[in-house]
């Protein structure tokens, strides 16, 4: 009894302690009228936490002004009220002893209205509110470079500025000039408008009337004092950035290389420069691209149109790339600068580089051609000194001139000269391997060159969506000015006579030569539905070419060789029309087209020039080109293309040149005025597939040419083992290649393997003393490597691979090749302590050929340590060891028509060197896992 | 008289145009920034992702165009075909249905190589109301902001205050106005209103006949974008070259 009484005591004790709390939901109501308490209709009114103003609820004003959230938890709000027009209205509201609350009438003031006009509407500029204060970007309001602060008010709304600087803000006057919330310069409010240049601001905030010290404290003061603050721009936009490296190296080996490059927003510069006796002929990737900033990429805008020229895609040009190709020791030298500006529609880039290389090369070549049931061999022993260098200077102007018109003009002039010389031993070796002739040549050449050349392109897009037009132009000239100086001295050891015994040429050849080209085009795509386009263009190119060339007796320079001498005069005119429908629908395009065209040439012969005409060539070739291409890229990242074309190619320059080379005088060349143009099919097949959650992918692609016509060099070889070759055109000839890869990963993130594969099979027809050989060539590699990630500290990757290349020759049957290649390669980069990281490749390789008895293994180690120092690990100093087994040369096996041949250089092998690099942003203490592109 | 019967008209036709203004299209362009993209990606050094914006700058910007259907029943956002230029890529599958009746989402996404039908019920985004004020296609918009701590991403809404819907472009919707501007993190992806149409909807937000693809949960929806973003983290791969940003 007792119990219960207490029990129900102390529920009821409860329950009229829950009724004293508040409510747990309430409804909230009220009404949204404006100064002059008129009621707005349709004012978004929302409940926020406080806190982080975190969205609870929202809710409509009716068409009285009435809104009202219903049975809303009861807690503290943020009522925030907005309407098109006013300023955002802010009120804390506290939770609620009642269950239904009416806030009544809330006034909501209305934004200036030059403001809302001005700024958010016209300059799309943000308005940010805080409070009274109003705050908008000063970058949407445009004012000349140089403009003070002062000048840039004076545009913004509600701001006025008399003749003596003096600021008025909404019909104030301002009192105080604030940079970054901080005085600028004791009180005046024109010390900081006068001197601080308009481009350094990026905010503008007006205060409405509490002074610091009241939104400090809280406590209004009751001053109302008007206020700017102005905020600087972030500076992240402009810096500098660059790096240095000098290292010294045994065997006098050298390299001094640096790039220095300076950004702001609209604009790039660089600087680069290098030196070196280490075969760098020039930059690598990385710095190429750091060079040209953002003009390394470009959309292919050479003006050529042609068959699908819709498909734009961009490319990086590589004018100054370290492009050694293995062979020799090389000491190189260069130096540019390059300039980007790049600002809304204009993008504008321009560059300087100058270039050199002196190479010294000794080189052993055996070479075995085959003849009708005999062959000869070629023993070359070749040591060359030569010389070159260039400078070039070049522009680009892309500019947008609305949102329809775009040109891009560009421009490229280049100087360059070589000289070289060339001591050369050749001795011809016949069937039995005896000795026939020994020639000893010394040839030296000299030569100066220029090009110029100027493109501009125009598109235009019309209203009509998918209709487009483009036109380009191009006026390219080159001349180039030489000597060659040849001598030669040949022993006939078959000869019975004295006199044929020996022969010795000493001749000296003036060339000059000279080329104008101009080029037009058009292009116009209609959109004959959403799917369906018709495309049209047409080509136009007219180069016209003078050769002159003056052979001299080399003893007596009086004595000109007319035999030997020509002067040429060469116009090509091309003209192409072309047509085709594309077919374009979610990852499917067709395209079908045809084209026209038709080669004019001219050929003009003179003795000597200025003199009478000696003949005069004049052809017209005309061709109907059909295309087919299919591009499908099925679901599932799966793609298919196909691609089939007839190529025309009229003959080279050279190949049509009636005149004798003869610098070497076993191996004579001329030209042939009778040639056609080459003309093959061309069919090309790929599929692909790629899964984006592992990243594997795999691919075959596969390409066939069939020739109805092509230029072979048809050879005639007498029984002094001389070589006279001609270009003619002949029949038949085939080339196909199919090749996959496929790459997957067998651990995520730690093992990926790599497997591909590649089949190419040819025939070359040719001419041979006046009988066709066949030349099956049939080239088989098989690549597989695995690249492994243990650790972040930790990458490695091995790879091997296998080459069979195999020759035969319809002519000497029983003289097949088999060329065998087999290489091996793997790498460690291993970041074994702090800061200090340790770098190692191997690469193997062994080149085989049964019947030249060659079999040469070369193995190659690198090995390298390197540690960071200093502050953000700005320096790197790196102890490198280069071929440590002294192994190094250039070896290269080649089958080309009926001839096969082995080749061997010298070149840098082992050397150890200590580089230091300093980079002014600091080097990468990680070991990088994809290359540093993004 | 003629003036009263012009006022009348225009009164009727704000009145018309006033109950309008909750349905119809909006066209979305949205434009990413691969090399902005970068400086969420943590195992760039500084020096990468300066050289990066040095390089490619000015040729990193993607852009794509959206369609929105909205009322107050739902939403409907697709990718539009934009075939300019007479080359056609394949469109990646990405329509998102929000029904504000039911309360339910039914989205199409391709993800990873696969086509999957993200189906749930409709959980409100937690927005925040900031102060902000600014003129997007015409319309006066507040700015509000959410975070999504998957994709790490701070998302940046700009809605309209005079446009009654809860739609918005992408997956995003919930806000007292209509979603005009999505800004993620900074600029690297802008999804803004170009043009605006009012209009009464037919059959524009009704489904397909048939919906392609395995059906998930938008928990595992967001767990499969978890993994993917961890993973391409641990390879130092950017993960949204191959999933959408």
């Amino acid at each position: 009894m007792n119990k219960s009484l207490v029990l129900l005591i102390a529920l009821f004790f409860t329950c009229t302690n829950l009724f004293a709390q508040n409510p747990t939901r309430v409804t909230i109501r009220g009404v949204v009228q404006d100064t002059s308490a008129t009621t707005l209709t349709g004012a978004t009114v929302m409940l926020l936490q406080p806190k982080d103003s975190s969205l609870v609820n929202f809710a409509r004003a009716n068409d009285k002004g009435t809104f009202e959230f219903r049975n809303v938890k009861n807690a503290t709000y943020l009522l925030k009220i907005s309407y098109v027009g006013f300023l955002p209205y802010q009120q804390k509201i506290k939770e609620f002893p009642n269950d239904v609350n009416d806030l009544g009438p809330i006034k909501i003031k209305p934004i200036a209205k030059e403001l809302l006009e001005v700024v958010v509407k016209t300059a799309k500029a943000p308005l940010s509110i805080k409070g009274d204060t109003v705050e908008y970007n000063a970058a949407s309001f445009k004012v000349p470079p140089g403009s003070s602060v002062e000048d840039l008010l004076r545009r913004l709304p509600g701001i006025e500025v008399d003749a003596s600087g003096n600021i008025k803000a909404q019909g104030k006057d301002v009192k105080r000039v604030l940079v970054d919330g901080k005085t600028f310069f004791g009180d005046d409010p024109k010390a900081a408008t006068k001197n601080l240049g308009a481009e350094t601001i990026s905010k503008v905030q007006v205060y409405n009337g509490k002074s610091d010290q009241a939104l400090l404290t809280g406590a209004d003061d009751g001053k109302k004092e008007k206020t700017i603050n102005l905020e600087l721009k972030d500076e992240f936009k402009k810096g500098a950035f660059g790096k240095i490296t000098a290292a010294v190296g045994t065997s006098d080996r050298g390299v001094l290389r640096g790039n220095y490059n300076r950004f702001n927003k609209k604009e790039q510069f660089s600087v680069l420069g290098y030196a070196n006796n280490i075969n760098e002929t020039g930059v690598n990737w990385s710095d190429y691209g750091e060079f040209k900033g953002n003009n390394s990429f470009n959309s292919n805008d050479n003006g050529d149109f042609g068959f699908g020229n819709g498909n734009r895609f961009y490319y990086m040009e590589g004018d100054y790339l370290n492009n050694f190709d293995g062979k020799g020791f090389t000491n190189n030298f260069g130096t540019g600068v390059n300039y980007n500006y790049t600002h809304q529609k204009t993008k504008f880039s321009s560059s300087y580089f100058y270039n050199q290389t002196k190479l010294n090369l000794d080189q052993y070549q055996n070479t075995k051609t085959f003849l009708q049931n005999s062959n000869f061999s070629t023993l070359d022993t070749n040591h060359t000194v030569s010389f070159r260098n260039s400078h070039s200077v070049a522009a680009r102007l892309e500019q947008m001139l609305d949102s329809s018109n775009t040109i891009i003009a560009k421009t490229n002039l280049r100087f360059s000269g070589s000289n070289s010389s060339v001591n050369q031993v050749q001795q011809y070796l016949n069937n039995s391997e005896d000795v026939q002739n020994r020639i000893n040549m010394n040839n030296g050449s000299n030569l100066n060159a220029y090009n110029f050349n100027f493109t501009a392109i125009y598109r235009h897009k019309f209203k009509k969506k998918g209709r487009t037009f483009a036109a380009s132009s191009t006026l390219s000239t080159s001349s180039t000015d030489g000597t060659d100086n040849i001598r030669s001295l040949t022993r006939f050891f078959n000869a019975t006579n004295v006199n044929d015994q020996i022969r010795a040429i000493s001749q000296l050849n003036q060339n000059a030569n000279t080329t104008t080209m101009i080029k037009a085009g058009v292009n116009y795509l209609e959109p004959l539905s959403k799917k369906v386009y018709w495309e049209s263009f047409y080509n136009f190119n007219n180069s016209g070419q003078n050769v002159g060339r003056d052979a001299f007796n080399g003893n007596l320079e009086s004595q000109r060789y007319d035999s030997l001498s020509t002067y040429y005069q060469n116009q090509i005119t091309y003209n192409r029309v072309g047509s085709g429908l594309r077919f374009s629908n979610d990852g499917i395009n067709l395209s079908f087209g045809l084209a026209v065209l038709q080669y004019d040439l001219d050929g003009k012969v003179y003795p000597q020039k200025g003199k009478p005409l000696t003949a005069n060539i004049s052809k017209q070739y005309q061709a109907l080109t059909p295309n087919f291409s299919a591009n499908i890229e099925f679901k599932n990242n799966a793609y298919m293309g196909f691609n089939y074309t007839l190529n025309v190619e009229a003959p080279s320059i050279t190949d049509l040149q009636p005149v004798v080379q003869n610098n070497n005088p076993f191996y004579i060349t001329s030209g042939n005025q009778d040639l056609l143009p080459a003309k093959n099919h061309e069919l090309s097949f790929d599929i692909s597939k790629f899964d984006p959650a592992t990243f594997a992918s795999i691919g075959i692609w596969s390409s066939y040419r069939y020739y109805l016509s092509q230029i072979v060099y048809s050879q005639t070889v007498d029984a002094n083992l001389v070589t006279r070759t001609r270009p003619e055109n002949m029949s038949g000839g085939k080339n196909f290649n199919v090749g996959m890869y496929s790459s997957f990963p067998i651990i995520k993130t730690k093992w990926t393997m790599n497997l591909s594969g590649n089949i190419n099979t040819s025939n070359t027809p040719t001419i041979v003393n006046t009988v066709v050989n066949q030349t099956n060539n049939k080239n088989y590699t098989i690549n597989a490597g695995f690249s492994i990630t243990p650790s972040e500290k930790l990458i490695m990757s091995i790879e091997g691979n296998l080459g069979f290349n195999n020759i035969s020759y319809t002519i000497e049957n029983n003289q097949n090749q088999n060329i065998r290649t087999k290489g091996l390669s793997t790498s460690v980069k291993w970041n074994f302590a702090k800061k200090t990281f340790f770098e190692t490749s191997f690469d193997y390789n062994s080149y085989r050929n049964d019947r030249f008895g060659f079999d040469q293994e070369i193995p190659i180690l690198n090995a390298s340590v390197r540690r960071l120092f200093m502050k953000e690990n700005r320096m790197e100093v790196r102890l490198a060891a280069f071929d440590i087994f002294n192994k190094r040369q250039s070896i290269v096996q080649t089958g080309y028509l009926n001839t096969v041949s082995n080749q061997q250089a010298l070149t840098l092998a082992r050397y150890f060197m200590l580089s230091l690099t300093y980079n002014l942003k600091g080097h990468s203490d990680k070991l990088k896992k994809n290359g540093g592109f993004f | 008289m003629k003036k009263m019967t012009l006022i009348i008209l225009l009164l009727a036709f704000g009145v018309w145009a006033k109950a309008q203004k909750n349905e119809g299209e909006v066209t979305f362009k949205r434009t990413t920034s691969w090399t902005k993209m970068n400086d969420q990606m943590t195992f760039l050094s500084k020096q990468q992702k300066e050289k990066n914006a040095y390089m490619f700058g000015n040729i990193d910007i993607s852009t794509q165009t959206y369609t929105l259907f909205f009322s107050p029943k739902g939403s409907k956002y697709e990718e539009k075909e934009e075939n300019t230029n007479g080359y056609s890529w394949r469109k990646e599958q990405f329509v998102i249905y929000r029904d504000f009746e039911n309360e339910t989402l039914t989205d199409v996404i391709d993800f990873l190589g696969k086509t999957y039908i993200v189906e749930d019920s409709l959980e409100r985004p937690q927005w925040k109301i900031l102060n902000d004020i600014k003129d997007v296609a015409g319309h006066i918009c507040m700015k509000a902001q959410i975070k999504d701590p998957i994709k790490n991403q701070v998302i940046v809404a700009w809605f309209a205050q005079d446009i009654k819907a809860k739609a918005g472009p992408e997956r995003l919707w919930g806000l007292p106005g209509l979603i005009l501007e999505l800004d993620i993190n900074n600029g690297a992806c802008v999804i803004s209103a170009s043009k605006i149409e009012f209009k009464k909807l037919t059959t524009e937000l009704d489904f397909p006949k048939k919906l392609k693809g395995s059906k998930i949960k938008e928990v595992r929806y967001q767990q499969m974008i978890e993994k993917h973003v961890k993973d391409k983290f641990k390879e130092e791969v950017n993960p949204f070259w191959s999933i959408r940003y």
